[in-house]
């Protein structure tokens, strides 16, 4: 993209645009405090579970800490020679083992169900969130970036939590614990076990600040990889058809390479650091062991306790070791949540109004509405327009001329910048939001069927409606037959974006959906465009019947869709330019005699 | 699958012999440690005065072997890097290009989605099972074996603690794989479950809202992630039972060491500092063998993803490449002979004889559902005909390469794909490598040029995924601009102008007539406005070729075509002519 390009997007942002995320940008959180407050709350009804969380994981570290102490005594017993004390002290042992297996079972336990729950619940209060967002933004975020906060994120966070929350809270308590034994046992071997720990310390921190660098230039890549596979597989029809398969393999192969010659170096640096750790925990065995025997010979401490501190030594290593890690995956998950939160805060659908359709007639009325999708790019240009109930509208004009914008506004996908739609008279603003949806049918250009039965996807609008009524819907809108042919009729699953359907049957079937619901107002955007001309005349015919009494807009380029209605309503740039009867506008020689002359001309006018 | 990984065999063998040279390294830490123990500081041999001299000269033996082994180790760990990333990297490249040949019948058996996931998250698994198989495996193995060697070196009596504790431990480690291994298998795909309901929700968001389902949908939603998390706990309540059963069993094993540890040095046999060798060799021995069990979750787990990438590299393109090169003399005919189709088992096409001829137009027009998108599909070999033959430029599309076969032909389908990119490309997708001049041309004839001007940043303006901020008529346009700009023999738009308004369709045809007279021109169709001007019209009618004539011809004689013609003109006839 050249700069120019970026510089628009700023401060145009076209909806639907991927703006590919920069993964070294948003790995940090931006305002880490607040987000770990916040996602600490998701803890606040659990605090029982969590203080035994706590209880548990305290009671292990104590046992891990005592272990070697035990162990010490028993070297030290054998090297002095006092076998009958062993059976005792290795009962001890046991006993301490057993306690910390039992405590380490409860740690798991809870912890998982912990963080299930905590993540079950975020999870559904995205998905709540998300559903409730308007059309709005959805329509101007890639569905590929809101997906990845469900999938990506909360995965990610799920992960995290139900890893970390035992290791992190263990890890604290063992190095406070260790270095309490150890300063007991003997304070100048301790101190000299810190000084290898921070050796530790900081070559894992050196490494691993290599080893970031890499891992997000892979994650990013990996990111591309991803996307451009997503891209070519579901756009395969296109990609066959064009031979482009040569082209986007190249270029597969290109971004392959380069992640894999970038995953190389970064596993390289990662498996590294094993090795790294093995040679500073051995040299610090050494100096332990050097240190531990000078002090031995000049008969400051026993043998038994270079034992234990060897043990200690490691055992002070490993958590520091893991919180350095911790922390490093508790950034990555805060600024997971970061993300998710910030779904959150959108602004949900304004679903206040209180008044109920049940009487409504479906009278529709838009009083100087203007509306714009961007600022300064007005769509509806003071549109003022008055249906009456019962009777059948049409919307026609050119493409981008605002016919879809209108549905869009009735139904309040979008809010109006000024005027008023009123139905009934009611300001739609002042109706119950799914009021006013239960009573509107739809059926979109882009029809959107779900992965389920054929039964199920008619019952949407109406899941209590009884299969005599779904039938009789079916028929009216043509499909009843297209079913009854299908392997299991009624119980036929479509696939997922409807393979196994044309276009035409598609919409037929999102046609029937609607006339199940039985509205008060149908809109039929585009709906039969796929639907030859034939089928489309027994679907009207069939509607007059049970459209009688209601009010219905209907959206089409194919003239023959909409001659029956009672008023045609042509549009041009957002303004009413003509409207009145299939006769009168042919009478009046204007902008639809135009269109209406070239549909059987065949020739630009 | 294993013909990818002997391209890089030396890596495979030097990563193991390297490790081999870590791991001795490793199980030489605790000996010298009993030296430094025994003799350095307890200075056991010259009766009990410690030793410095002892402690340092092996202790920095130690640190050099240690050194050493860390050198094996990491060089281990590249050799194992550049062998199993190379060797995911050959096997991704592979997929993708094998999936792009596929038919679109495999594409769909297949569904996108898995075809998706299994050449991103399954190739990343497999790449972990060959690094945990040449590393991992073999580190704890070495380990295992290594340090009960070592063990009994000390003390023979050791290896009734091994006798023992090994059996157990062995037999959780595959009592929880074998337990945890269908688990993963059911995560997985309730995972697909919740991504399915949530992609479901958010394309058709405009759909839940105006049936005012999202209650519904929030219950659908909460039953597949109340789903996810059962399963989930199921495999977080097995790990852990697990990590403290094995920890009990590992430190009996300690506490059974020193137990006999004191009973040898009691009896002579050994040395204290051996007990504690022993402690750490026992400790190394049952973590790795603990550790086995991490590993063979990732071989379990790579193991189905290997099988899954095996269905794809198996998967033999039911579209087979014919020889020939596609050099003809005559350019732009199409012949169907006896040609049936169907899908599965309900018949779509049957015994459809047509043919068509260079520079014609052809316009097919029929009912929904009665193989419109089919016959065309049938042309470029989207799908093979069940029985009968298809000729182009009168050789038969089998024996065609499929790339020379789709060079001759233009589809522009019905659905019109747009990939996130600028719309220069998008165009450019049909002829790579064309000049702005020639996009431009395309854009025009298309009646795309004027919008696309008018986007900000016009023709390097982003298309967007899934087209969404232009609209169906715009994403058309774009669309047939793509068609156009191929310039092939034969140029199939199917539906492809089912949202232009009716100036803009009637302006795009008299500009592709009058541009490219030559080419043969198939239109599928639902406006009589669309077909009216074609040289024949094709009407189809459950799969069989009903009529075919001109527009004359058919209004005085076919029915079905008079019905349509009739259906759009509503009584309104008089007026109109």
């Amino acid at each position: 993209m050249s700069e120019n390009n970026s510089a628009q997007m700023n401060n145009y942002r076209l909806p639907g645009a991927r703006i590919r995320r920069q993964r070294g940008e948003t790995e940090k959180p931006e305002n880490g405090r607040k987000t770990m407050i916040r996602l600490f709350k998701y803890f606040g009804d659990e605090k029982l579970i969590f203080s035994g969380l706590f209880a548990a994981v305290s009671v292990v570290v104590v046992c891990s800490v005592a272990v070697p102490r035990f162990q010490s005594s028993a070297i030290d017993a054998i090297a002095a020679g006092e076998f009958s004390q062993l059976p005792k002290i290795l009962m001890y042992m046991m006993a301490i083992y057993l306690i910390s297996c039992i405590c380490t079972f409860l740690q798991n336990m809870l912890s998982a169900g912990l963080s299930q729950r905590i993540v079950q619940r975020m999870r559904n209060d995205l998905f709540d969130k998300i559903i409730n967002l308007p059309i709005k933004y959805i329509d101007n975020h890639p569905h590929g970036d809101i997906m990845s906060r469900m999938t990506n994120d909360v995965e990610n966070i799920s992960q995290i939590i139900s890893q970390s929350i035992g290791p992190m809270a263990s890890g604290i308590l063992m190095i406070v614990g260790t270095v309490v034994m150890m300063l007991n046992l003997c304070p100048r071997l301790a101190v000299l076990s810190c000084i290898t720990v921070i050796m530790t310390v900081g070559i894992t921190k050196l490494l691993s600040k290599l080893m970031r660098k890499f891992y997000l230039k892979r994650q990013q890549l990996l990111g591309e990889l991803n996307a451009e596979v997503e891209e070519m597989i579901t756009g395969y029809k296109t990609v066959t058809a064009y031979n482009y398969g040569e082209q986007a393999a190249k270029d597969f192969a290109e971004t392959s390479d380069d992640l894999t010659a970038t995953g190389i170096l970064a596993e390289i640096i990662g498996s590294s650091m094993g090795p790294c750790m093995n040679v500073i925990n051995n040299a610090s065995f050494v100096i332990i062991a050097a240190f531990g025997g000078y002090f031995a010979i000049k008969g400051y401490i026993s043998i038994g306790i270079i034992s234990a501190f060897i043990v200690y030594a490691k055992q002070f290593g490993r958590p520091v070791d893991e919180l350095a890690q911790i922390y490093g995956q508790i950034q990555s998950a805060v600024a997971g949540a970061e993300r998710v939160f910030e779904i959150m805060d959108e602004e949900s659908e304004d679903k206040r109004g209180s008044l109920d359709m049940d009487n409504a007639k479906g009278i529709i009325e838009f009083r100087n509405v203007n509306f714009s999708y961007y600022e300064g790019k007005p769509i509806l240009k003071n549109f003022s327009l008055k249906v009456s109930a019962g009777q059948k509208v049409a919307l026609v004009g050119a493409t981008g001329s605002g016919k879809t914008t209108v549905v869009n506004l009735l139904m309040r996908f979008y809010d109006i910048d000024s005027g008023e739609i009123l139905i009934d008279g009611v300001n739609i603003k002042d109706i119950r939001l799914d009021e006013l949806r239960k009573n509107t049918a739809i059926v979109l250009q882009d029809t959107v069927l779900f992965s389920d039965t054929v039964r199920n996807n008619l019952k949407y609008s109406r899941s209590d409606a009884s299969d005599e009524e779904m039938i009789r819907a079916a028929k009216i809108s043509n499909c009843h037959n297209m079913i009854t042919y299908m392997p299991h009729g009624y119980d036929t699953v479509i696939s997922r974006s409807g393979q196994n359907l044309s276009q035409g049957q598609c919409q037929l079937l999102s046609i029937g959906r609607a006339f199940l619901a039985s509205p008060k107002i149908l809109i039929l955007d585009e709906a039969t465009s796929s639907v030859d001309t034939r089928t489309e005349k027994n679907i009207q015919d069939a509607m007059v019947s049970i459209m009688k009494d209601r009010t219905s807009l209907i959206i089409a380029h194919r003239l023959s869709t909409i001659q029956d209605a009672d008023i045609i309503v042509v549009l041009h740039n957002g303004r009413i330019s003509e409207m009145g009867s299939h006769k009168e506008l042919l009478a009046k020689k204007e902008r639809y005699y135009d269109l209406y002359m070239t549909q059987f001309s065949g020739k630009a006018t | 699958m294993f013909k990818y990984l002997k391209k890089y065999y030396i890596f495979c063998i030097l990563a193991p012999l390297l490790m081999f040279g870590e791991v001795y390294m490793d199980l030489l830490q605790p000996k010298l440690m009993k030296i430094i123990v025994d003799e350095g500081v307890l200075g056991l041999s010259d009766g009990g005065g410690g030793n410095l001299g002892i402690v340092f000269s092996v202790g920095l033996k130690m640190v050099l072997f240690v050194c050493i082994g860390g050198f094996c180790g990491i060089l281990s760990g590249v050799f194992a890097n550049l062998c199993s990333q190379n060797f995911g990297n050959d096997i991704r490249k592979d997929c993708f290009r094998k999936t792009l040949g596929f038919s679109f019948e495999q594409t769909d058996k297949f569904s996108t989605g898995s075809i998706i996931t299994r050449i991103t998250n399954d190739i990343t698994q497999l790449q972990n099972l060959v690094t945990q198989c040449i590393r991992g495996f073999v580190r704890t193995g070495l380990i295992i074996i290594g340090g009960i060697i070592c063990l009994l070196t000390l003390d023979l009596s050791f290896g009734i603690v091994i006798i023992c504790a090994l059996p157990v431990i062995l037999g959780c480690v595959i009592f929880f794989i074998a337990k945890s291994a269908p688990i993963f298998g059911t995560l997985q795909k309730k995972l697909d479950g919740l991504n399915g309901v949530m992609q479901e929700n958010i394309s058709g968001a405009r759909v839940v809202k105006a049936y005012v389902k999202e209650k519904h949908e929030l219950g659908r939603f909460s039953e597949a992630n109340k789903d996810l998390v059962d399963t989930q706990l199921r495999v977080l309540t097995l790990f852990a039972y697990m990590s403290p059963i094995m920890n009990i069993f590992l430190n009996s094993a300690v506490v059974a060491v020193i137990y006999l540890g004191g009973i040898s040095v009691r009896g002579g046999g050994i040395t204290p500092g051996a007990v504690m060798a022993a402690v750490t060799y026992i400790t190394q021995i049952l973590n790795a063998v603990m550790r086995m069990n991490m590993i063979f979750q990732t071989v379990s787990r790579g193991m189905a993803s290997a099988e899954r990438i095996n269905e794809i590299l198996d998967t033999e393109p039911s579209i087979a490449d014919g020889d020939f090169d596609g050099a003809t003399d005559i350019k732009g005919t199409v012949e169907f002979r006896n040609v049936s189709f169907g899908y599965g088992s309900s018949t779509i096409l049957k015994n459809i004889n047509l043919t068509i001829n260079k520079g014609e137009t052809v316009a097919v027009l029929g009912a929904t559902g009665s193989g419109k998108t089919s016959l065309a599909s049938l042309i470029p070999r989207f799908y093979d005909a069940d029985s009968g033959q298809i000729f182009v430029d009168g050789v038969d599309v089998k024996a065609y390469k499929l790339s020379a076969l789709r060079s001759k032909i233009s589809v522009v389908l019905q659905k019109s794909e747009l990939f996130n990119t600028t719309i220069e490309e998008n165009i450019l997708l049909g002829k790579s490598g064309a000049s702005h001049g020639e996009v431009e041309a395309a854009a025009e004839t298309a009646q795309a040029k004027e919008f696309i001007e008018r986007r900000a940043g016009g023709y390097k303006s982003l298309a967007a995924e899934k087209g969404m901020s232009l609209s169906g008529g715009q994403r058309q346009r774009i669309a047939i601009s793509r068609g156009i700009i191929k310039n092939a023999e034969i140029l199939i738009l199917d539906d492809s102008t089912s949202a232009l308004d009716l100036c803009t369709e009637a302006a795009f045809y008299k500009s592709l007539n009058a541009k490219y007279p030559d080419t043969t021109k198939i239109i599928i169709a639902q406006r009589i406005a669309s077909v009216k001007n074609a040289d024949r019209i094709v009407i189809l009618d459950e799969g069989r070729i009903d009529a075919c004539g001109t527009h004359a011809e058919l209004l005085e004689t076919n029915e079905i075509y008079q019905d349509i013609y009739n259906s759009q003109l509503k009584g309104n006839i008089g007026e109109a002519v």
